[in-house]
């Protein structure tokens, strides 16, 4: 009786099903993800998520774009370093415009860059040990320089992830001192290619394009506006897109990949990411200190299994830093699973004969973890090692891992680069990282270290290229993680929208909306 | 009465303190550095120092709590530790979409319950009666999240009859927010392109919210009906030849109310705990989905804020249910 009634009434209320969204002529995206961005503010958050959103709103000096990525001039008409890698000069462009009218100005970049130096949150870490407020020069209305407290190459590789904020806009909504920060959580103040339209917390984000975008348009079919649904359910993300109530989607599980791809109005990009999967063994406690430990099981695991785990679309690791990634050596014998090595390993060892147990944490609810940790549990058993698998949420985790007294003896990670430079990687292996989730190996080889510092502060890419050569090598002799694999980034658009770019230094499902278009 | 309801009130108080007292100290002792995950996995030692001092986690815990309960008498329920939006501002937002949902569920529950329960005792044996008490077996043990994803597969995949989730279409703007259910403002401000879309958003998830309620009222409705249709009074009215439907409807029903009362009573505490599944399911952006969220990463003014707020919920809810007894059977004294 309820189904009949139901199935009544909705023949009366059903809604239209429209492939995409056209107001006012305008045509619009809607994108279906799982995640919110609930603080939009540069200086104070970012996520991939977030990011997305910081990306359209508000632009940077420079921008990553591409594969492998490219950091390419954006509100920098120019810019250049000094023969110590010390001094960066930028030009700015003349013509760009925040949302307001308001030119932008080497000024407003030296505030941005100031405010998030003060407020030491979000980005602020990538830059605030090399760079003082004072370092930041402003020598006329378009030129400005930063003067570095030492050299750091990743310098340049992190400029893109700070945008730039119209002083004027954020400190007029000041409050108590706060630099706009109540204010600028869900409000914008940039010059990016996109302005906010309507902002539903928990439910959506509109995004409306700037018809007069200082930079222009690359697709004069470009989009009209974006709007990001919150859907949190895989299951409910494929029936949106093939139902068409969504335009593209992110974050489905590779089941559901697989299935939208036969549709014939979808297709789905598939891109090697790098972002990089390991299983982090604590190497200062427990069996797993012991170096001849980690080998055997370095050699017993079934790499392959992790590329199956996504159906194929994944590639293994030959290295701790990720293919494609500047500087990265495809390192010579790779661990690969081979059973006679791993025995002949833990024979060497303080437990030849096997017979403990070893933990191994995952995060709750990641089916992909539980997988390869299945996987991991019936390698071990051919060296008589057992192993004990749990699942924890993400803080308790962290918190496990935060301490050489409580990190598992495996601790199964997802990492993403932030920035298109093997610093970022190879400071995972350095003691400055020991009590983050990915340093929950703890690793400790101050060879290794050395280098990551000489190479950090260098300023010439030949001499980092070596090190990091070395530090690659070393790090895979030691063996502090399992290197699995670097799964592929995928998205499933509707036919009708084009220009997608990837660029594997995005984080998880983040993409650059500006180039995106719509055609029938 | 007016006594009986003052020491409720009263008791309601004491109850409330307790609760922020149980919520603030789990909170503070789960495993986790909530400042740390705050600051972001890549946070200097110094950005988690700003973090902690932010949020006076750098404080001794009586301190923090004293600091706290003041806040809530000001209705300040702190700020998020992850987003920073104001915690009280977000429970705003969110908590009308989970209300609208209890409501228009507990609704289906009560009256589909009700009418099940007495049609089932009436025609005890038949058809009629096999299949409601199918349907209530169903209802309980059916999993929600299962019969969500079902119903949406069949009338929204399938036969496009339906939306698959969410309040709104995405181009479909809220009513004005006049009491923040989109089914009441947009009947108040006349807009009623906005009721038939809010209308066929909410079906679905009010049913599968309903579903395990509705099959409880029932099955409570169903006996105590075959009970009072029992009863000596019964047998007189109907040898005074008072109508079916009178006895049935107006006599029976009213005395069979009291223990139904009592359990939609229980079951609205549980939807409002139930509504976490369908919410996801629906992506019904309700209170539910923001307190998961803020689980997740530790984030414990908002699921403090949460547990008051549905706490005290639930214990008005137990009070007006008490006071509902008295309306049904005069003979209930409140002392």
């Amino acid at each position: 009786m309820f189904f009949g009634a139901v199935i009544i009434v909705t023949f009366v209320f059903s809604p239209l099903v429209y492939s995409y969204e056209v107001r006012d002529g305008k045509k619009i995206m809607v994108y279906g993800e799982r995640q919110a961005a609930p603080n939009i503010d540069p200086s104070q958050f970012y996520d991939w998520s977030t990011r997305m959103m910081q990306q359209a709103l508000y632009d940077a000096l420079l921008k990553y774009v591409g594969n492998p990525p490219k950091v390419v001039p954006w509100l920098a008409k120019s810019y250049k370093k000094s023969a110590d890698g010390k001094k960066w000069t930028f030009e700015l462009v003349r013509n760009a415009k925040f949302h307001n009218g308001d030119p932008v100005t080497a000024q407003a970049v030296k505030w941005s860059f100031e405010r998030t130096l003060t407020l030491k949150k979000g980005p602020a870490w990538m830059l605030m040990d090399f760079l003082d407020k004072d370092g930041i020069r402003v020598i006329d209305d378009y030129t400005l320089e930063f003067n570095l407290k030492s050299p750091y190459a990743a310098f340049e590789a992190a400029i893109p992830w700070w945008y730039i904020m119209n002083p004027k806009v954020v400190m007029a909504n000041e409050k108590a001192g706060d630099m706009g920060q109540e204010w600028m959580k869900d409000h914008s103040a940039g010059s990016g290619p996109f302005k906010q339209k309507r902002w539903e917390h928990g439910v959506l984000y509109e995004l409306e394009a700037v018809d007069n975008y200082w930079k222009g348009w690359e697709n004069p079919k470009h989009l009209g506006g974006f709007i990001f649904k919150i859907i949190r359910e895989s299951g409910s993300l494929k029936m949106g897109l093939e139902k068409g109530e969504l335009d593209g989607v992110a974050g489905l599980n590779s089941t559901d990949f697989d299935a939208v791809e036969k549709n014939p109005n979808i297709y789905v990009t598939n891109d090697p990411g790098w972002t990089t999967f390991g299983l982090k063994m604590n190497t200062q406690k427990g069996y797993t200190k012991d170096i001849n430990i980690r080998k055997a099981i370095c050699y017993a695991f079934d790499y392959s299994s992790t590329v199956k785990v996504y159906n194929g679309n994944a590639v293994l690791m030959d290295s701790p830093f990720p293919k494609g990634m500047k500087g990265h050596l495809s390192v010579p014998n790779v661990y690969r699973q081979d059973l006679k090595k791993a025995k002949e390993y833990l024979a060497k060892s303080s437990q030849p004969n096997g017979g403990f147990e070893l933990e191994y944490v995952y995060v709750s609810g990641l089916e992909e973890e539980r997988l390869i940790g299945l996987v991991l549990l019936d390698n071990l058993a051919q060296l008589n090692i057992k192993l004990k698998i749990v699942p924890l949420v993400w803080p308790n985790m962290v918190a496990r891992g935060s301490k050489v007294e409580t990190s598992p003896d495996f601790m199964a990670v997802f990492t993403t680069p932030i920035m298109d430079d093997p610093d970022v990687v190879a400071i995972q292996y350095h003691k400055d990282s020991w009590g983050k989730y990915y340093g929950s190996h703890f690793y400790q080889n101050e060879k290794v270290w050395d280098m990551i510092e000489k190479a950090r502060f260098s300023a010439d890419w030949d001499t980092r290229k070596k090190l990091y050569e070395q530090i690659q090598t070393l790090i895979m002799e030691d063996a502090p993680e399992i290197c699995g694999m670097l799964y592929n980034r995928r998205w499933a658009f509707r036919k009708q929208i084009k220009g997608y770019s990837f660029s594997p230094v995005r984080l998880t499902s983040e993409i650059d909306i500006y180039p995106l278009y719509i055609e029938d | 009465m007016k006594l009986f309801i003052l020491k409720r009130f009263i008791m309601i108080g004491i109850t409330l303190l307790g609760l922020s007292v149980i919520v603030f100290v789990v909170s503070r002792v789960a495993p986790g550095d909530p400042a740390k995950l705050a600051a972001g996995p890549d946070a200097t030692e110094e950005m988690v120092q700003v973090v902690r001092k932010e949020f006076n986690l750098d404080k001794p815990l009586p301190i923090q709590y004293v600091s706290y309960i003041r806040g809530l008498l000001r209705a300040d329920f702190g700020k998020s530790i992850r987003t920073r939006h104001q915690v009280w501002e977000d429970i705003k937002t969110f908590l009308p979409a989970t209300f609208e949902l209890v409501f228009v569920s507990i609704s289906f529950a009560i009256l589909l319950g009700v009418l099940f329960g007495v049609l089932s005792a009436v025609y005890r044996d038949t058809w009629i009666d096999h299949s409601t008490r199918f349907f209530s077996v169903a209802g309980v043990a059916v999993p929600m999240f299962w019969l969500g994803i079902m119903l949406q597969i069949l009338f929204a995949a399938k036969f496009h009859l339906l939306p698959i989730g969410g309040r709104l279409d995405t181009m479909v703007m809220p009513p004005t927010p006049i009491t923040r259910f989109f089914l009441i403002d947009s009947l108040l401000t006349g807009n009623w392109v906005v009721f038939e879309n809010a209308f066929a958003h909410i079906l679905l998830p009010a049913f599968v919210l309903s579903f395990p309620a509705l099959a409880s009222i029932t099955r409570i409705n169903r006996a105590e009906m075959l009970e009072i249709l029992r009863k000596d009074f019964v047998l007189n009215e109907k040898a005074q030849g008072v109508s079916d439907r009178l006895i049935i409807w107006k006599y029976s029903l009213k005395n069979a109310f009291i223990p139904t009362l009592t359990m939609i009573g229980l079951r609205y505490g549980w939807m409002l705990g139930g509504t976490i599944l369908v919410e996801t399911v629906f992506d019904w952006p309700g209170i539910g989905q923001y307190a998961v969220a803020a689980a997740v990463y530790s984030d414990f003014q908002p699921v403090m804020g949460v547990t008051i707020i549905l706490g005290l919920n639930f214990m008005v809810a137990n009070l007006l249910v008490d006071l509902g007894y008295g309306f049904l059977d005069p003979r209930v004294r409140y002392e």
